[in-house]
């Protein structure tokens, strides 16, 4: 286990008596690369405001490396912090942007230029240096963002939705770039986003917070597949989510009625509270052509074709199940496959273990 | 229609052009005039009017006259930086109100604070005052709300990520507002000097009550030397003193649009 890098305990903030952040506990260990994931207002910004020292906690303790943060102000903090909107400084060059960390860390001259140097060619801006960050474009003053906060060799990267004024490509450029300059740093990231799919694709470990609390964390995968709520279901990709009443637990698996009359089998997982809800995954329901048998599903579906949308390499199918149930469902488009036609009935196949219960 | 509407602007902008410089120009013919009268011979001048500003006569109120002004500039500047960064950036407690208070001065007529100071200097005994320290005093009071002003808007308009990301990598309050935050205001702080300059320079409602005779300013001086007569030196005296005017703009222009030039992209 490695050393913990910050550590948040029961952490809370509220402004004028409206709670923004909600008793939070979370342990990052050096290293890792962790995302804070929620929509606007969700509590996460106030979060990286707190651990960055802007914003005091109204209660809790705020560690890194185990020593208490709360009286120590950001300059004496040790941490990058990279923003929205990159807050170059206008009126200097793209190395003394880089440099002023190292500046203020009372670095010698030709050693800060080195670093200078060598961060700038981790961000791959070699022979930038000279320019103004009103020269770049916006990908390139990102870049140079980046390098400045890193420059320093902080303890901890914040990242507050470094990516989101970027367009399509150079973001996802973007995140296969950030994730190796993390690795090859091994410097600990905690990274902000309200973007599920960056937050899937560059993390260890996601964090997602809802209205003020941490709804749930865990690796990309694990939240993905076994989400705890409604609201992460949701959240994170998309998901069919069904009202259903439990009715019967068998030896391996349980009953779920949805709807009157459909039941589903679900894989049985232990939940404290009573199961409200389930969650089925679009691309984890099988379509089967009408007549072709069992082919060992836990759950096998009549359904009728309500609307089928072309997305290239998928096709999203609205299928109904009769009696107000609707699910979607992703079906891969091959070079063989003749997707169904509005109107055709079709079989559904849904596995046990893709049917996700959920209490809340 | 678009060419109606571009020629309707081309003789707006022309018209509104002539309004400005015509008088000026008018000026400057006179100052060329060759009689003591001041006529407009356009084709008939003279510079011997200019030769005339040489005398100590016009040489001591102008140079007089710099002399306020400069030191109005440099005042009116730095309490409008520190009054400006205290409000607008420190947020003090009752900053609204503050504001208020020292953008007052500029609802009070200033032949109404000419007499106010004079009153005010003679009750406490301080009629010594008058002449330059009192001028010096009521410029500074009449220029400080156009320079708290603009530096308060500059300082709006900073990104206050920008002092947050210095802050992140390391550097305290001071090295914060010597390497962001002042250079990143230096343009409004420089146009707010500039006023300053000009506003002091320029003045009469105020000074008109603070000078003492034989120690005057170039305004005044002007304004005494026509009662009597009015004739070509008056011209050139008002000829030269726009020169020297757009002079001092030219120069803080250069220092302080350099910088903008930097600024050009921020944000």
């Amino acid at each position: 286990m490695n050393a913990l890098d910050i550590e948040l305990v029961s952490v809370s903030k509220s402004y004028a008596g409206m709670a923004v952040v909600k008793d939070i506990d979370l342990a990052i260990p050096q290293g890792e690369f962790v995302s804070i994931l929620g929509p606007s207002g969700c509590g996460k910004t106030t979060t990286l405001n707190m651990i960055a020292g802007f914003t005091a906690p109204s209660h809790g303790d705020i560690r890194i490396k185990g020593r208490s943060q709360v009286r120590v102000p950001p300059e004496r903090r040790n941490i990058g912090l990279v923003f929205q909107n990159y807050a170059l400084f206008p009126h200097m060059t793209v190395t003394e942007n880089v440099a002023f960390g190292l500046k203020m860390k009372g670095v010698r001259r030709n050693e800060a230029e080195t670093t200078v140097k060598s961060a700038l060619r981790s961000v791959h801006l070699e022979g930038m240096g000279e320019r103004y960050p009103r020269e770049l474009s916006g990908g390139q003053q990102q870049r140079v963002a980046l390098a400045r906060a890193i420059a320093p060799r902080p303890s901890v990267l914040l990242l507050d939705e470094p990516l989101s004024n970027l367009d399509l490509k150079l973001r996802e450029a973007m995140r296969i770039e950030l994730k190796e300059i993390q690795q090859q740093l091994g410097m600990t990231f905690v990274y902000v986003t309200h973007d599920q799919e960056e937050a899937m694709a560059m993390s260890d470990r996601v964090v997602v917070m809802w209205q003020g609390a941490i709804a749930q964390e865990g690796q990309p995968a694990a939240l993905y597949r076994e989400p705890n709520s409604r609201f992460v279901a949701d959240f994170i990709g998309k998901s069919n989510i069904l009202s259903v009443t439990s009715t019967a637990t068998q030896a391996a698996n349980l009953e779920l009625a949805v709807g009157d009359g459909l039941i589903l089998k679900a894989h049985k997982i232990e939940l404290t509270a009573e199961i409200r809800y389930c969650s089925i995954r679009p691309e984890s329901i099988a379509v089967l052509p009408p007549g072709a048998g069992g082919s060992g599903f836990a759950n096998l579906l009549n359904a009728t074709v309500r609307r089928v949308v072309n997305l290239g390499a998928a096709f999203e199918i609205d299928a109904d199940l009769g009696s107000d149930v609707r699910l979607h469902v992703l079906l891969r488009a091959t070079r063989a496959s003749v997707p169904p036609k509005v109107g055709d009935a079709i079989h559904l196949g849904i596995d046990d273990a893709d049917i996700q219960p959920l209490s809340a | 229609m678009n060419r109606i509407i571009s020629i309707l602007y081309w003789i707006s902008l022309g018209a509104v052009l002539c309004f400005i410089t015509l008088p000026l120009i008018v000026v400057v013919a006179a100052s060329l005039s060759p009689t003591s009268a001041v006529t407009l011979q356009p084709w008939e001048w003279t510079g011997r009017w200019y030769a005339d500003l040489w005398s100590s006569r016009w040489l001591d109120p102008f140079l007089a006259s710099v002399k306020i002004a400069t030191v109005v500039a440099a005042i009116s500047g730095v309490l409008g930086l520190f009054a400006a960064y205290a409000v607008v950036y420190e947020r003090i407690p009752g900053s609204d109100a503050l504001m208020s208070c020292l953008l007052s001065p500029l609802s009070v007529p200033q032949i109404v604070k000419g007499v106010a100071i004079v009153l005010f200097l003679s009750m406490i005994g301080l009629q010594g005052l008058l002449g330059t320290p009192a001028l010096i005093a009521a410029h500074v009071v009449l220029a400080l709300p156009f320079v708290t002003r603009m530096v308060a808007t500059s300082l709006a308009n900073f990104d206050a990520n920008l002092d947050r990301a210095a802050q992140i990598l390391g550097a305290g309050k001071l090295q914060r507002i010597r390497l962001v935050v002042l250079p990143m205001i230096k343009p409004g702080v420089l146009s707010g000097v500039t006023f300053a300059f000009i506003i002091s320079f320029n003045n009469i409602p105020l000074s008109v009550f603070l000078v003492r005779p034989g120690d005057s300013t170039l305004p005044i001086t002007v304004i005494n030397y026509l009662e009597y007569s009015l004739d070509p030196v008056l011209a050139a005296v008002n000829v030269a003193s726009m020169a020297f005017i757009l002079a001092v703009i030219f120069l803080f222009e250069k220092i302080g649009g350099f910088s903008a030039q930097l600024h050009g992209g921020s944000k």
